[in-house]
Order: C-alpha cells, then structure tokens, then sequence
C-alpha cells in the first residue's frame, strides 16, 4: 500500500503539486491523469523521490520514504519511462539484471531470473538476450524496459506514460501484455498517462489531476458515470458509454453453454438449434474452424452445405478482448453474435449484441442522468470559476 | 593516377657529388628493368580505375602494393648504378618524381582496401605487401641511398633519439589523460569549470609551440625550475594534450541520453556509479578518439622541443637543416611520421578493444 499525505512541490513561487492525497492499495493500478504540467510526472518522481517533496508524507507500505537513502530506495522501486532509457552499450540480458546487480545479487541468480522476465514480457531469450538495444524496435525495447524494472521483484512499480512513444497498434499490445502481467505478478502500480482510455483500459484507480491538484480519486466507472465536476466530466469525454466498453471485457458477459460439434455439419442434431442460433463446429481438440447458422437450416438447406468455415485469428474474439473490441468486430462482420476463443484458438464461448447492449444501457441511464443536469446541477458552477 | 603519370615526367633521383652540392636529376629509366616495372603498375592502376566493379578492389591493390614495392627496388637499382665508380662521398637523394610516385601508390593502395569488399583479401594482400617491403629491405640495394647512409652515420644516435621522443611524446600525452579526463568529467558536472576550464584550454591550444617555449621560461624560472630542458617540454606537450582530451570527454559525457541517466538513477545507481557504469562506457569512444588526436598532435610538436634541448628526432631536423642535408631531415621527419601513424593505429585497436559493440557503429547487425 502507498499513501501519499498533503504532498506538496513548490519551485518558488510555483507550486508544481498542492497538497496531494491518495492511498493506493496493495497490487491496485492508479493511473495518474491530468493535462500537460497538471503535475502527474512529478508527483510520480517525488515517490521514488528523483523530485524531493516540498511537504507532506509519502508512506510504502506504512515506511516514510525520507527514511532511506534515495539509491535504496530506488532500488526496491520499479521504474519504467516513456523513453525507456536501456543502457545501449550492455546487452538486454545485462540490461534486465541491473538493479539485481546493484544489489549486490550473485551471477546465478540474477541470470535465471533475466532469462525468465524477458520470457514474461514476450520475449524469447534465445533470440534476444545477446542482442544490444539499438537491434530492437521501440516495443521490443519497452518490453526490455518493462523486464528491466521487474527484476529484482519490487512490490511497487512507477511507470510514467511508459507506452507513450510507440505506434498505436503496438501501444494497444502492450497495453494487453501488461494487463496479463499484472494479473499474474499483482504489483501496486502508478502509471502516469494523458490517455484516457489507456487509464481506462488499465486502471483500478485514477486519479485526476489539474494544476496541481487532485480533482477526483476514484475508479473509472465511477469517474465516467459520477464525474465531481464539470471538468473531470469533459475531460473523461463525451463517447463515455464506448468507453464503459473499454472497461468490461468479453469475459463478463459472454455465455459458455454455446452448442459445437466436432463432427462437421453432418451431425448437427436438428434440436440443437432450439435456442441457440449458431452451432460452432471445431476440430478434435476445441479449436474453431467455423459455424452453421441455423436459419439457415430452418430454411431447408442440407446441414453439409450450411457451415461457414473462418479463421478463428479473424473471426472470433478473446475473453479479455474489450466489449468496445468485440462490439466493433461484430459491425465490421455483420452479426449479432461472435465466438470466443482462448490463446490456443480453442471455442470457450460466445457474446452477443444483446450482452452488449445491456452494458450500454446501464452507462446510458447514467449519461441520460447527466444530461438532464440531475447530476451536474448538484456541482459547483465550474465555467465560473475557470 | 595524376601522381603515378607524373611521376615518370619529374626527376626519378639525384646524383650529387657529395651530401650538399645540388645534384643531377636522372629519370626513372637510370633503373633500368625496375624502373619499366614500376611504370607497368602504373599502368596497371589505371586499369584498375576503370575496371568492373568486382576487379576493382584487387586489381587496384595489387597495383598500389606492386608500385610500391617496384618504386623501391628500382630506388635500389638506381642507387647502386649511380653510387658505382663514383667516389664514396657521392650521394644518391630520392628525387620529386620518387616522392609522388610513393605518394600515388599510397593512394592506390588505400583506394584499393576501400574498394575490396573481402576482409581477407585485404588481409592477404597486406601481410603479402609487407614481406615484399622486407625482403626488398633486406636485399640492400636501399643501403645506397643517401637517407640510408645518414642512418649508418647516426645509427647509434637514431634509436636513443626515437626513445627520447617516445617518452617526451608519452608522457605528454599521459599527463594530457591525467588531468584532462578528470577535467573534462568535472566540466560535464559544472557549469564554471566547463566554461573557464574548456576556454582557458582552448586559447592554449592557439599558441604556437615556440612561442608556448618561450612563454613557459618566466614562469618556471620564478617557481626555481630548468627553463630548458625536459621539464619544460613535457609540461608544453601536456597542455596541449589536455585539449583535446578535456573536450572529448565532456562532449562525450553530456552527449549520454538523458533518459539513460534518468533510467539509471530512477534504479538506484549513485553519483559514481552511474558514472562508472554508464556514463563512462558511453563516452568511452570520443575519450579515446581524443586520446588519439592528442598523441598524434604531440609526437609532431614534440620535434620542436629539441630547440630547448629535451632531444627528440627534432634535433635530426634541425641539423639537417642546419647542414642543409636534406636527407638527414629526412632521417628525422619519417620515423616521426611513422611513430604518428603507429599511434593512430594503436588507438583504433584499443577502441575496438574497449568499446562496446552495442555502441559501435556496424558492429552488430
């Protein structure tokens, strides 16, 4: 757990973070958000204490930062910046075991352990351990970055807009890999972003902040739906019911008692199609290969003709894929259901527009709400005061 | 190829009745066989230049080392034609046209390294090249040559005198490193020292070494030390080392990434560390790639010191000119040029020794 307490950092007459405070929970994300010189960046740099606090207290896990040296500190502190910063004359391997290193680790251990980060973040270590940064793209080397902070195991981890410098497809992997990391290794994270559906996408926690101050503290949903002010609500945006999407994933809606069959539209039992309106056919081992929709069969058509074979890469979903995702891949394909597949390609379930659309309609009613100024006539006048 | 062409117009040697009357210019041809072998690796050159692609590389190696090795032989053959019947004090100079004919066969031989894509056909060509250079040395016809004979008079002299440079060279260049390393890290940390320390230096290296000689006398005078001498030509040699080893090193150390030094501290590293185990690496080829310009610098500068009598081979110079003995000069000038060009080399091993290849350009794919 962290909690930061009235932290304050004045450059003379500036006051660069006015009287923060917030409590991060013990393996939480808390995203730190806010416009550019909102003090994010710097309130992240004053926990590991690059920036010195001018007051307040900042506790890790009940200790006062100020109680150790800057240098342990740090080193129990993961760290992960935009420009990724790896060392470009020692290899990725040596690069990965340099807090281990620091603290004094010996060889046989900190190997084992490099080897087995690059692995977590996705990186084969018999290709890349040997190489030097400059032979990796900007999300291999964040990836590095990434194993690099991990390595001596630290129960907190600064990440300041981390994937912020790489293209958005690759921003979108990443983003994915890290969510998955973080389900496994449940560090406490401060991750500090201007995108609000990246801190969406991976917060447990954000904090908004503007001119140094905190706005609002809170979870996302409760930042999209109950906004404190009229400018945490504009900065969230106005597509909130597409970004409550962003949130929930496939997983939290989507059926799993779909009818399949391994035997090819040969065997399909008529009855099967009672109340489902399509039996997924898969391979020996679960792997979809395609699907019947059974109008079709209603209509009269031969069940060996009925099937529609696809690639299950293209066609079905994941359960960790967004709802914004899987919505926006049942428009491009025209239909009002699609198949959940794992890792492997393996069938393990379907969402439906109709799960969708009931997500939507909770987040609907709130922006319904919002509008009709029941929420927002109850909030300070903000136009004033700006 | 103007050089090589040239060289078959201009005087080839000069035959002089003793070591300071002007001499005879003969052409090319007083060598007789080699002198026609040396003019069809002429040719061949130019063949080379206009060669396909693929050939280049060798033919224009082949012919670079083929000149060469032809362009002393027929000096040889010349020498002792010349030198035959004539009285001992006669003298056989190496003439213009010889000059730029060594001159165009360096040029072609560099050409030729640059076109040839095959390390070891440069490799095999060099180490060929050089047992040519050999056993042409050892067959002796050199021995005739004027610069030669200078050597056989102050053979016993010659070699106290490269040691002599050596050290006033090195250890110029060793006090250059250090204090100009810790200088060049203090002006990376601090404003002050990088403005005054990196000026201060800077006009230094603006001084001509003579005047720098005679600049140096009231100082040391006043603090008791020898005006003249060794002392004051190391301390001459190191200033001017410091130059460009001071300003490599902070141009290498505030050329880091600041976010590697960002990345290094947010991990915990200290002031030293992060300068021991980043900084450091990363600055490690402009530090040694100013070492280098140091060396060179200070092995030409160091001639001058034998005008305050630290010795040197710029005393050959001098009595050289002193006697106007063009030869013996000559005897001075070329090891100096070969010890520069010795240091050049040796520090381009170290570096690619010392640095890392994450860093070097073309190191890894």
């Amino acid at each position: 757990m962290i909690t930061l307490r009235d932290v304050t950092k004045s450059y003379g007459e500036v006051t660069a973070v006015d009287r923060v405070s917030f409590e991060v929970p013990s393996g939480e994300v808390c995203v730190l958000i806010g416009p550019s010189g909102c003090g994010k960046t710097t309130t992240l740099r004053m926990i590991n204490r690059l920036i010195e606090p001018t007051s307040g207290t900042i506790e890790i896990d009940g200790r006062d930062i100020m109680d150790s040296r800057p240098e342990e500190l740090r080193r129990h502190i993961g760290y992960v910046i935009q420009s990724v910063g790896l060392f470009p004359h020692l290899t990725v391997a040596e690069n990965v075991a340099t807090v281990p290193k620091l603290l004094g680790w010996e060889r046989r251990r900190y190997e084992p352990k490099a080897l087995e980060l690059l692995e977590i973040v996705g990186l084969p270590p018999a290709e890349y351990a040997e190489k030097y940064p400059r032979q990796l793209s900007g999300g291999q080397a964040q990836r590095v970055g990434v194993a690099r902070a991990l390595a001596a195991d630290p129960p907190l981890l600064l990440m300041d807009e981390p994937f912020g410098a790489v293209d958005p497809l690759t921003r979108e992997r990443l983003q994915a890999e890290f969510a998955r990391i973080q389900r496994e290794l449940r560090k406490t994270v401060i991750f500090v972003t201007h995108d609000v559906d990246e801190a969406i996408k991976l917060a447990d926690r954000i904090a908004l902040m503007r001119a140094g101050r905190l706005e609002q503290y809170d979870t996302p949903e409760t930042l999209l739906d109950h906004p404190a002010s009229k400018f945490v609500h504009d900065f969230m945006g106005s597509d909130r019911a597409l970004k409550r999407l962003g949130r929930a994933c496939v997983a939290d809606v989507m059926r799993t008692d779909v009818e399949s069959t391994t035997d090819g539209t040969r065997a399909i039992p008529r009855e099967a199609c009672t109340d489902s309106r399509f039996v997924y056919l898969t391979d020996e081992s679960g792997v979809l290969e395609g699907w019947v929709d059974c109008r079709v069969l209603d209509a009269g058509t031969p069940p060996e003709d009925a099937g529609t074979p696809v690639d299950w890469r293209e066609a079905a979903v994941h359960p960790e894929t967004t709802l914004k995702d899987a919505l926006s891949r049942m428009l491009g394909f025209g239909f009002r259901n699609v198949a959940v597949v794992d890792a492997q390609g393996r069938l393990v379930g379907e969402v439906s527009l109709a799960a969708i659309e009931a997500t939507m309609a909770d987040a609907d009613t709130h922006i319904a709400n919002l509008e009709e100024g029941e929420v927002l006539g109850a909030l300070p006048d903000e136009e004033a005061r700006s | 190829m103007v050089a090589l062409t040239g060289c078959a117009l201009l005087p080839f040697v000069e035959f002089r009745a003793n070591r300071i009357v002007s001499g005879e210019p003969e052409s090319v041809l007083a060598a007789g066989i080699a002198g026609w072998v040396l003019v069809a690796f002429v040719v061949l050159a130019l063949a080379g230049a206009v060669a396909p692609e693929r050939a280049r590389g060798p033919l224009l190696l082949a012919a670079g080392a083929g000149s060469g090795l032809a362009l002393l032989w027929a000096l040889g053959v010349a020498a002792v034609r010349l030198q035959q019947g004539a009285p001992a004090i006669a003298r056989v100079s190496i003439g213009p046209g010889a000059w730029l004919a060594g001159l165009g066969a360096l040029v072609v031989w560099f050409a030729g390294t640059r076109a040839t894509g095959s390390a070891r056909v440069r490799r095999t060509a060099g180490a060929v090249a050089l047992l040519g250079v050999a056993a042409v040395l050892m067959w002796g016809g050199l021995a005739e040559l004027s610069i030669a004979r200078e050597y056989a008079v102050q053979s016993r002299r010659f070699w106290g005198l490269v040691r002599q440079h050596l050290v006033l060279a090195g250890s110029g260049v060793g006090f250059g490193v250090l204090i100009g390393i810790p200088l060049g890290v203090l002006a990376s940390r601090n404003r002050v020292v990088r403005e005054v320390g990196l000026g201060v230096v800077s006009v230094i290296q603006t001084i001509p070494s003579m005047a720098m000689l005679g600049l140096l006398i009231a100082p040391l005078s006043a603090l008791g030390l020898a005006a003249i001498g060794t002392t004051p030509a190391v301390i001459a040699l190191t200033l001017y080392a410091l130059l460009p080893v001071m300003r490599n090193t902070f141009v290498g150390l505030a050329g880091v990434d600041p976010g590697v030094i960002d990345a290094g501290r947010g991990m915990g590293m200290g002031r030293l560390q992060l300068l021991v185990r980043v900084e450091a690496p990363l600055a490690l080829p402009l530090v040694i790639e100013g070492v280098r310009a140091a060396a060179v610098l200070v092995i030409g500068i160091a001639a001058v010191t034998a005008f305050i009598g630290a010795g040197g081979l710029g005393i050959l110079v001098f009595q050289g000119w002193g006697q106007q003995a063009d030869d013996l000069t000559l005897l001075g000038a070329i090891p100096m040029v070969v010890l520069a060009v010795l240091a050049d080399i040796s520090m381009r091993g170290l570096r690619r020794l010392v640095v890392s290849p994450g860093i070097e350009e073309g190191a890894v794919s």
